[in-house]
Protein backbone atom coordinates (compact mmCIF):
# COMPACT_ATOMS: atom_id res chain seq x y z
CA UNK A 1 0.00 0.00 0.00
CA UNK A 2 2.54 2.32 0.67
CA UNK A 3 4.22 1.16 -2.41
CA UNK A 4 1.43 2.07 -4.61
CA UNK A 5 0.82 5.39 -2.73
CA UNK A 6 4.35 6.54 -3.37
CA UNK A 7 3.66 5.64 -6.99
CA UNK A 8 0.66 7.69 -6.81
CA UNK A 9 2.12 10.84 -5.33
CA UNK A 10 5.11 10.49 -7.79
CA UNK A 11 3.38 10.32 -10.61
CA UNK A 12 0.59 13.09 -9.90
CA UNK A 13 4.32 15.06 -9.20
CA UNK A 14 5.27 14.26 -12.72
CA UNK A 15 2.03 15.48 -14.57
CA UNK A 16 2.19 18.76 -12.63
CA UNK A 17 5.84 19.18 -13.33
CA UNK A 18 4.80 18.62 -17.27
CA UNK A 19 2.08 20.44 -16.59
CA UNK A 20 3.89 23.73 -15.46
CA UNK A 21 6.78 23.33 -17.89
CA UNK A 22 4.12 23.06 -21.21
CA UNK A 23 2.14 26.29 -19.47
CA UNK A 24 5.42 28.18 -19.22
CA UNK A 25 6.62 27.20 -22.60
CA UNK A 26 3.34 28.47 -23.74
CA UNK A 27 3.26 31.82 -21.93
CA UNK A 28 6.84 32.77 -22.97
CA UNK A 29 6.08 32.85 -26.71
CA UNK A 30 5.84 36.37 -27.77
CA UNK A 31 2.30 36.27 -29.26
CA UNK A 32 1.37 34.68 -25.63
CA UNK A 33 2.56 38.37 -24.36
CA UNK A 34 -0.65 40.67 -23.80
CA UNK A 35 -2.67 37.72 -22.58
CA UNK A 36 0.03 37.07 -19.96
CA UNK A 37 0.57 40.65 -18.75
CA UNK A 38 -3.26 40.78 -18.86
CA UNK A 39 -3.47 38.19 -16.57
CA UNK A 40 -0.74 39.35 -14.17
CA UNK A 41 -2.76 42.83 -14.03
CA UNK A 42 -5.17 40.69 -11.85
CA UNK A 43 -3.57 40.21 -8.80
CA UNK A 44 -2.26 44.29 -8.73
CA UNK A 45 -5.43 45.67 -7.40
CA UNK A 46 -4.78 43.11 -4.02
CA UNK A 47 -1.49 44.25 -3.61
CA UNK A 48 -1.60 47.73 -4.04
CA UNK A 49 -4.12 47.30 -1.11
CA UNK A 50 -1.84 44.98 0.54
CA UNK A 51 0.95 47.44 0.43
CA UNK A 52 -1.44 50.28 1.77
CA UNK A 53 -2.13 47.70 4.52
CA UNK A 54 1.57 47.23 5.45
CA UNK A 55 2.33 51.08 5.09
CA UNK A 56 -0.62 51.48 7.45
CA UNK A 57 0.73 48.63 9.90
CA UNK A 58 4.44 50.57 9.87
CA UNK A 59 2.65 53.81 10.31
CA UNK A 60 1.00 52.64 13.16
CA UNK A 61 3.88 50.86 14.66
CA UNK A 62 6.15 53.69 14.38
CA UNK A 63 3.54 55.82 16.41
CA UNK A 64 5.35 55.07 19.80
CA UNK A 65 7.83 57.15 21.31
CA UNK A 66 7.34 59.56 18.71
CA UNK A 67 9.02 57.72 15.99
CA UNK A 68 6.12 58.76 13.30
CA UNK A 69 7.12 62.28 13.44
CA UNK A 70 10.86 61.95 13.59
CA UNK A 71 10.50 59.09 11.02
CA UNK A 72 8.28 61.92 8.35
CA UNK A 73 11.01 64.84 9.29
CA UNK A 74 13.61 62.20 8.26
CA UNK A 75 12.06 60.98 5.47
CA UNK A 76 11.91 64.95 4.27
CA UNK A 77 15.22 66.05 5.31
CA UNK A 78 16.24 62.66 3.52
CA UNK A 79 14.45 63.23 0.49
CA UNK A 80 16.07 67.44 0.31
CA UNK A 81 19.64 66.22 0.78
CA UNK A 82 19.04 63.69 -1.92
CA UNK A 83 17.85 66.57 -4.20
CA UNK A 84 20.55 68.92 -3.34
CA UNK A 85 23.26 65.63 -3.36
CA UNK A 86 21.79 65.58 -7.18
CA UNK A 87 21.91 68.72 -7.90
CA UNK A 88 25.77 69.12 -6.85
CA UNK A 89 26.85 65.82 -8.64
CA UNK A 90 24.98 67.24 -11.59
CA UNK A 91 26.98 70.78 -11.84
CA UNK A 92 30.21 69.19 -10.72
CA UNK A 93 29.70 66.35 -13.78
CA UNK A 94 28.21 69.27 -15.82
CA UNK A 95 31.06 71.75 -15.42
CA UNK A 96 33.74 68.71 -15.82
CA UNK A 97 32.40 69.04 -19.76
CA UNK A 98 33.27 71.19 -22.50
CA UNK A 99 30.42 73.07 -24.33
CA UNK A 100 29.80 70.60 -26.88
CA UNK A 101 30.02 67.60 -24.36
CA UNK A 102 27.32 69.48 -22.70
CA UNK A 103 25.20 70.15 -25.73
CA UNK A 104 25.92 66.15 -25.82
CA UNK A 105 24.80 65.71 -22.05
CA UNK A 106 21.39 67.91 -23.13
CA UNK A 107 20.16 68.86 -19.76
CA UNK A 108 16.61 69.42 -21.75
CA UNK A 109 16.46 65.82 -22.76
CA UNK A 110 17.88 64.31 -19.72
CA UNK A 111 15.20 66.46 -17.81
CA UNK A 112 12.56 67.38 -20.22
CA UNK A 113 11.12 63.69 -20.74
CA UNK A 114 7.86 63.03 -20.70
CA UNK A 115 7.13 61.02 -17.89
CA UNK A 116 4.25 59.06 -16.03
CA UNK A 117 3.85 58.84 -12.08
CA UNK A 118 3.62 55.44 -10.61
CA UNK A 119 3.00 53.69 -7.60
CA UNK A 120 4.58 50.17 -6.31
CA UNK A 121 2.25 48.09 -5.44
CA UNK A 122 4.52 45.07 -5.38
CA UNK A 123 8.29 43.40 -5.42
CA UNK A 124 9.39 40.14 -6.70
CA UNK A 125 8.68 37.13 -5.00
CA UNK A 126 12.30 35.84 -4.75
CA UNK A 127 15.70 37.27 -4.08
CA UNK A 128 16.70 36.04 -7.42
CA UNK A 129 15.26 38.87 -9.33
CA UNK A 130 14.83 42.09 -8.08
CA UNK A 131 11.90 43.34 -9.67
CA UNK A 132 8.82 45.79 -8.51
CA UNK A 133 5.38 46.17 -9.37
CA UNK A 134 3.86 49.55 -10.49
CA UNK A 135 0.03 50.56 -10.95
CA UNK A 136 0.63 51.76 -14.45
CA UNK A 137 0.53 50.18 -17.76
CA UNK A 138 0.04 49.69 -21.75
CA UNK A 139 -3.45 51.92 -20.75
CA UNK A 140 -0.85 54.98 -19.52
CA UNK A 141 1.44 54.73 -21.97
CA UNK A 142 4.24 52.10 -20.18
CA UNK A 143 6.04 49.78 -22.47
CA UNK A 144 8.60 47.30 -21.64
CA UNK A 145 12.15 48.77 -22.35
CA UNK A 146 11.11 52.29 -20.74
CA UNK A 147 13.42 53.70 -18.15
CA UNK A 148 12.00 54.04 -14.26
CA UNK A 149 13.71 56.91 -12.17
CA UNK A 150 12.84 58.66 -8.87
CA UNK A 151 13.66 62.19 -7.82
CA UNK A 152 16.95 61.03 -6.64
CA UNK A 153 17.87 58.72 -9.82
CA UNK A 154 17.82 55.67 -11.50
CA UNK A 155 15.46 52.58 -10.51
CA UNK A 156 15.63 50.22 -13.76
CA UNK A 157 13.67 49.55 -16.89
CA UNK A 158 10.04 48.27 -17.46
CA UNK A 159 10.20 44.27 -17.95
CA UNK A 160 6.87 44.11 -18.72
CA UNK A 161 3.85 45.68 -18.82
CA UNK A 162 0.16 44.85 -18.80
CA UNK A 163 -2.84 46.74 -19.89
CA UNK A 164 -2.99 48.21 -15.54
CA UNK A 165 0.43 47.19 -14.13
CA UNK A 166 4.29 46.98 -15.12
CA UNK A 167 7.16 44.99 -13.54
CA UNK A 168 9.98 46.62 -13.28
CA UNK A 169 13.77 44.77 -13.40
CA UNK A 170 15.75 47.41 -10.84
CA UNK A 171 19.22 47.93 -10.70
CA UNK A 172 19.64 45.75 -7.66
CA UNK A 173 18.44 42.56 -10.09
CA UNK A 174 21.75 40.36 -10.71
CA UNK A 175 20.83 40.53 -14.29
CA UNK A 176 21.00 44.41 -14.85
CA UNK A 177 23.85 46.50 -16.37
CA UNK A 178 24.33 49.93 -16.79
CA UNK A 179 27.09 51.57 -18.21
CA UNK A 180 28.50 54.74 -15.67
CA UNK A 181 30.99 57.44 -15.60
CA UNK A 182 32.04 59.02 -12.47
CA UNK A 183 31.64 62.63 -11.60
CA UNK A 184 35.06 63.87 -10.84
CA UNK A 185 37.82 61.01 -12.04
CA UNK A 186 35.35 60.79 -15.31
CA UNK A 187 36.62 57.14 -15.50
CA UNK A 188 34.04 54.27 -16.90
CA UNK A 189 32.38 51.31 -15.82
CA UNK A 190 29.62 48.72 -15.86
CA UNK A 191 27.34 48.98 -12.49
CA UNK A 192 25.87 45.57 -12.14
CA UNK A 193 23.40 44.63 -9.80
CA UNK A 194 23.32 41.90 -6.79
CA UNK A 195 21.91 41.22 -3.35
CA UNK A 196 23.36 43.41 -0.66
CA UNK A 197 24.69 45.96 -3.17
CA UNK A 198 25.77 47.17 -6.50
CA UNK A 199 29.16 46.22 -7.78
CA UNK A 200 30.71 48.38 -10.28
CA UNK A 201 33.37 47.06 -12.65
CA UNK A 202 35.52 50.19 -13.28
CA UNK A 203 38.09 50.44 -16.39
CA UNK A 204 41.92 51.30 -15.28
CA UNK A 205 43.42 54.78 -16.75
CA UNK A 206 46.82 55.86 -16.80
CA UNK A 207 46.90 58.63 -13.80
CA UNK A 208 43.63 58.49 -12.79
CA UNK A 209 41.91 56.81 -9.77
CA UNK A 210 38.42 56.95 -8.84
CA UNK A 211 37.88 58.01 -4.76
CA UNK A 212 35.19 57.26 -2.74
CA UNK A 213 32.30 59.25 -2.07
CA UNK A 214 32.42 59.63 -6.40
CA UNK A 215 29.07 59.97 -7.80
CA UNK A 216 28.04 57.32 -10.32
CA UNK A 217 25.89 58.87 -13.44
CA UNK A 218 24.73 56.98 -16.57
CA UNK A 219 27.17 57.36 -19.30
CA UNK A 220 24.68 56.83 -22.25
CA UNK A 221 26.79 54.24 -23.81
CA UNK A 222 25.31 51.51 -25.53
CA UNK A 223 22.14 53.51 -25.81
CA UNK A 224 20.49 51.72 -23.26
CA UNK A 225 20.03 54.48 -20.49
CA UNK A 226 20.04 58.03 -21.37
CA UNK A 227 23.13 60.14 -20.44
CA UNK A 228 23.44 61.87 -17.09
CA UNK A 229 21.02 59.99 -14.49
CA UNK A 230 22.59 59.44 -10.54
CA UNK A 231 22.85 55.65 -9.98
CA UNK A 232 25.09 55.87 -6.88
CA UNK A 233 28.03 57.17 -5.02
CA UNK A 234 31.28 55.02 -4.43
CA UNK A 235 31.10 53.64 -1.23
CA UNK A 236 34.70 51.43 -1.31
CA UNK A 237 36.58 50.44 -3.99
CA UNK A 238 39.13 48.14 -4.30
CA UNK A 239 42.59 48.17 -6.66
CA UNK A 240 43.64 45.69 -8.69
CA UNK A 241 46.95 45.90 -10.17
CA UNK A 242 47.23 42.52 -11.41
CA UNK A 243 43.91 43.57 -13.54
CA UNK A 244 42.79 45.85 -16.15
CA UNK A 245 39.66 46.73 -13.72
CA UNK A 246 39.51 47.98 -10.46
CA UNK A 247 35.90 46.95 -8.65
CA UNK A 248 33.87 49.35 -6.31
CA UNK A 249 30.90 48.62 -4.02
CA UNK A 250 28.17 51.41 -4.73
CA UNK A 251 25.81 52.75 -2.79
CA UNK A 252 22.13 53.07 -4.75
CA UNK A 253 20.66 56.53 -3.95
CA UNK A 254 17.18 54.59 -4.58
CA UNK A 255 16.46 52.03 -1.56
CA UNK A 256 14.09 49.73 -3.24
CA UNK A 257 12.28 48.21 0.01
CA UNK A 258 11.73 51.95 1.30
CA UNK A 259 10.72 53.49 -2.41
CA UNK A 260 7.07 53.68 -3.23
CA UNK A 261 6.55 56.14 -6.09
CA UNK A 262 8.32 56.02 -9.49
CA UNK A 263 8.47 57.95 -12.87
CA UNK A 264 8.19 56.23 -15.95
CA UNK A 265 10.23 57.97 -19.05
CA UNK A 266 7.99 57.10 -21.56
CA UNK A 267 9.75 59.20 -24.70
CA UNK A 268 13.08 58.26 -24.51
CA UNK A 269 13.51 54.78 -26.76
CA UNK A 270 16.54 52.93 -25.63
CA UNK A 271 18.84 51.91 -28.79
CA UNK B 1 -8.01 21.00 6.09
CA UNK B 2 -10.57 23.41 4.89
CA UNK B 3 -9.99 24.81 1.67
CA UNK B 4 -11.44 27.88 1.77
CA UNK B 5 -9.13 28.30 4.78
CA UNK B 6 -5.96 26.61 3.22
CA UNK B 7 -6.61 29.29 0.05
CA UNK B 8 -7.16 32.51 1.66
CA UNK B 9 -3.94 31.90 3.82
CA UNK B 10 -1.86 31.23 0.72
CA UNK B 11 -3.26 34.16 -0.60
CA UNK B 12 -2.56 35.78 2.27
CA UNK B 13 1.01 34.81 2.47
CA UNK B 14 2.47 35.50 -1.03
CA UNK B 15 0.98 38.97 -1.03
CA UNK B 16 2.72 39.61 2.40
CA UNK B 17 5.55 38.04 0.45
CA UNK B 18 5.55 40.66 -2.22
CA UNK B 19 4.72 43.46 -0.63
CA UNK B 20 5.86 43.44 2.77
CA UNK B 21 8.35 41.00 3.23
CA UNK B 22 11.28 42.35 1.11
CA UNK B 23 11.69 44.95 4.12
CA UNK B 24 12.96 42.73 5.94
CA UNK B 25 15.83 41.48 3.70
CA UNK B 26 18.42 40.03 5.07
CA UNK B 27 21.95 39.16 3.52
CA UNK B 28 19.66 40.37 0.45
CA UNK B 29 17.10 37.12 1.30
CA UNK B 30 13.76 37.50 2.25
CA UNK B 31 11.31 34.97 3.80
CA UNK B 32 9.35 33.13 1.39
CA UNK B 33 5.99 32.71 2.66
CA UNK B 34 4.62 31.18 -0.07
CA UNK B 35 7.37 28.20 0.00
CA UNK B 36 7.02 27.62 4.11
CA UNK B 37 3.08 27.66 4.29
CA UNK B 38 3.48 25.21 1.45
CA UNK B 39 5.59 22.96 2.88
CA UNK B 40 3.90 22.98 6.34
CA UNK B 41 0.56 22.30 4.44
CA UNK B 42 2.45 19.19 2.65
CA UNK B 43 3.44 18.17 6.37
CA UNK B 44 0.63 18.45 7.98
CA UNK B 45 -2.31 17.21 5.11
CA UNK B 46 -0.25 15.05 2.84
CA UNK B 47 1.95 15.27 0.14
CA UNK B 48 -0.77 15.09 -2.99
CA UNK B 49 -2.33 17.72 -1.13
CA UNK B 50 0.31 19.58 -0.75
CA UNK B 51 1.30 19.58 -4.32
CA UNK B 52 -2.10 20.99 -5.32
CA UNK B 53 -1.51 23.99 -3.37
CA UNK B 54 1.87 24.35 -4.11
CA UNK B 55 0.62 24.53 -7.80
CA UNK B 56 -1.96 27.39 -6.64
CA UNK B 57 0.31 29.60 -4.63
CA UNK B 58 3.45 28.81 -7.33
CA UNK B 59 0.76 30.61 -10.27
CA UNK B 60 -0.18 33.55 -7.57
CA UNK B 61 3.89 34.29 -7.59
CA UNK B 62 4.29 33.73 -11.25
CA UNK B 63 1.86 36.47 -11.27
CA UNK B 64 3.80 39.00 -9.72
CA UNK B 65 7.33 38.10 -11.26
CA UNK B 66 8.30 39.00 -14.69
CA UNK B 67 8.92 36.15 -17.04
CA UNK B 68 6.36 33.33 -18.39
CA UNK B 69 3.89 31.56 -16.06
CA UNK B 70 4.81 28.06 -14.24
CA UNK B 71 8.49 28.39 -12.86
CA UNK B 72 7.37 29.35 -9.23
CA UNK B 73 4.87 26.46 -9.27
CA UNK B 74 7.39 24.22 -10.71
CA UNK B 75 9.62 25.05 -8.03
CA UNK B 76 7.41 24.65 -5.14
CA UNK B 77 6.48 21.33 -6.62
CA UNK B 78 9.56 19.57 -6.24
CA UNK B 79 9.53 21.46 -2.36
CA UNK B 80 6.09 19.46 -1.15
CA UNK B 81 7.38 16.38 -3.38
CA UNK B 82 10.88 16.39 -1.22
CA UNK B 83 8.85 17.55 2.36
CA UNK B 84 6.06 14.99 1.57
CA UNK B 85 8.88 12.21 1.05
CA UNK B 86 10.64 13.56 3.87
CA UNK B 87 7.35 13.54 6.05
CA UNK B 88 6.13 10.13 4.81
CA UNK B 89 9.60 8.89 6.38
CA UNK B 90 10.31 10.45 9.41
CA UNK B 91 8.44 11.52 12.37
CA UNK B 92 5.80 14.21 11.65
CA UNK B 93 5.25 15.36 15.29
CA UNK B 94 8.72 16.44 15.64
CA UNK B 95 9.65 19.81 15.53
CA UNK B 96 13.34 19.33 13.92
CA UNK B 97 12.22 17.19 11.19
CA UNK B 98 10.02 20.35 9.37
CA UNK B 99 12.38 22.95 10.26
CA UNK B 100 14.93 20.95 8.10
CA UNK B 101 13.00 20.01 5.45
CA UNK B 102 12.16 23.62 4.94
CA UNK B 103 15.78 24.42 4.87
CA UNK B 104 16.31 21.21 2.28
CA UNK B 105 13.33 22.51 -0.01
CA UNK B 106 14.11 25.72 -0.06
CA UNK B 107 17.71 24.54 -1.59
CA UNK B 108 15.76 22.31 -3.89
CA UNK B 109 13.29 25.33 -4.23
CA UNK B 110 15.58 27.83 -5.63
CA UNK B 111 17.77 25.11 -7.56
CA UNK B 112 14.70 24.23 -9.96
CA UNK B 113 14.00 27.87 -10.35
CA UNK B 114 17.14 29.12 -11.76
CA UNK B 115 17.38 25.90 -13.90
CA UNK B 116 13.60 25.98 -15.07
CA UNK B 117 14.58 30.00 -15.84
CA UNK B 118 17.93 28.41 -17.57
CA UNK B 119 16.22 25.74 -19.33
CA UNK B 120 13.02 28.32 -20.18
CA UNK B 121 16.31 30.62 -21.89
CA UNK B 122 15.78 33.42 -19.33
CA UNK B 123 18.84 35.27 -17.38
CA UNK B 124 20.05 33.40 -14.43
CA UNK B 125 21.81 35.11 -11.49
CA UNK B 126 25.78 33.93 -11.00
CA UNK B 127 26.65 30.93 -9.40
CA UNK B 128 27.75 32.65 -6.06
CA UNK B 129 25.12 35.19 -5.60
CA UNK B 130 23.01 32.14 -6.06
CA UNK B 131 24.37 30.24 -3.15
CA UNK B 132 24.73 33.05 -1.04
CA UNK B 133 21.13 33.83 -1.46
CA UNK B 134 19.97 30.40 -0.94
CA UNK B 135 21.94 29.64 1.98
CA UNK B 136 20.53 33.19 3.59
CA UNK B 137 16.92 32.12 2.34
CA UNK B 138 17.62 28.76 3.67
CA UNK B 139 18.00 29.85 7.72
CA UNK B 140 15.70 32.22 7.14
CA UNK B 141 12.82 29.62 6.06
CA UNK B 142 14.03 27.54 8.56
CA UNK B 143 13.36 29.50 11.20
CA UNK B 144 9.80 30.63 10.04
CA UNK B 145 8.90 26.90 9.85
CA UNK B 146 7.83 26.35 13.95
CA UNK B 147 5.50 29.52 13.36
CA UNK B 148 3.80 28.74 10.44
CA UNK B 149 3.57 24.98 11.10
CA UNK B 150 1.47 25.93 13.89
CA UNK B 151 -0.80 28.15 12.30
CA UNK B 152 -1.54 25.46 9.09
CA UNK B 153 -1.70 22.72 12.24
CA UNK B 154 -4.54 24.72 13.30
CA UNK B 155 -6.43 25.18 10.27
CA UNK B 156 -5.76 21.40 9.58
CA UNK B 157 -9.41 20.81 11.89
CA UNK B 158 -9.46 16.68 13.42
CA UNK B 159 -13.11 16.78 11.60
CA UNK B 160 -12.02 16.57 8.22
CA UNK B 161 -8.25 15.06 8.78
CA UNK B 162 -7.22 12.38 6.56
CA UNK B 163 -4.14 10.64 7.32
CA UNK B 164 -1.99 9.65 4.45
CA UNK B 165 -2.12 5.62 3.67
CA UNK B 166 0.96 3.91 5.73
Amino acid sequence: MYGRSQRRSTGLFLTLCAAMLLLAMVTEQTWAAGARGAVKSMLAPLEAVMTQVAGNVDRITSVFGDVSTLRAENQRLTAADQALRRQVVELNAAAKENASLRQALDFERSYGHHMVAAQIVGRGPDGFSRTLEVDRGTADGVLPGMIVTTGAGLVGRVQEAGPHGAIVETLADPQSRVNVFLSKSGLQGTVTGGPASLQLDLEHSLGVSATSGEWALTSGVGGGYPRGLVVGEIASITHRDSSTSDQAVVAWVNDPAAVSLVLVITDFVPS
Amino acid sequence: MKRLGVGALLLATVLVQVTWAPRIAVAGAFPNLALVAVIAITWTAGVRFGMAWACVAGLMLDLTADGPLGPHALALLAGAYLTGFWARNLDRESVLHPVVAAAASTALYSAVLVLSDDVLGLPVPPLGIALQLVVAAAIYNAALMPLVLATVRKLHSPVTRRAEPV
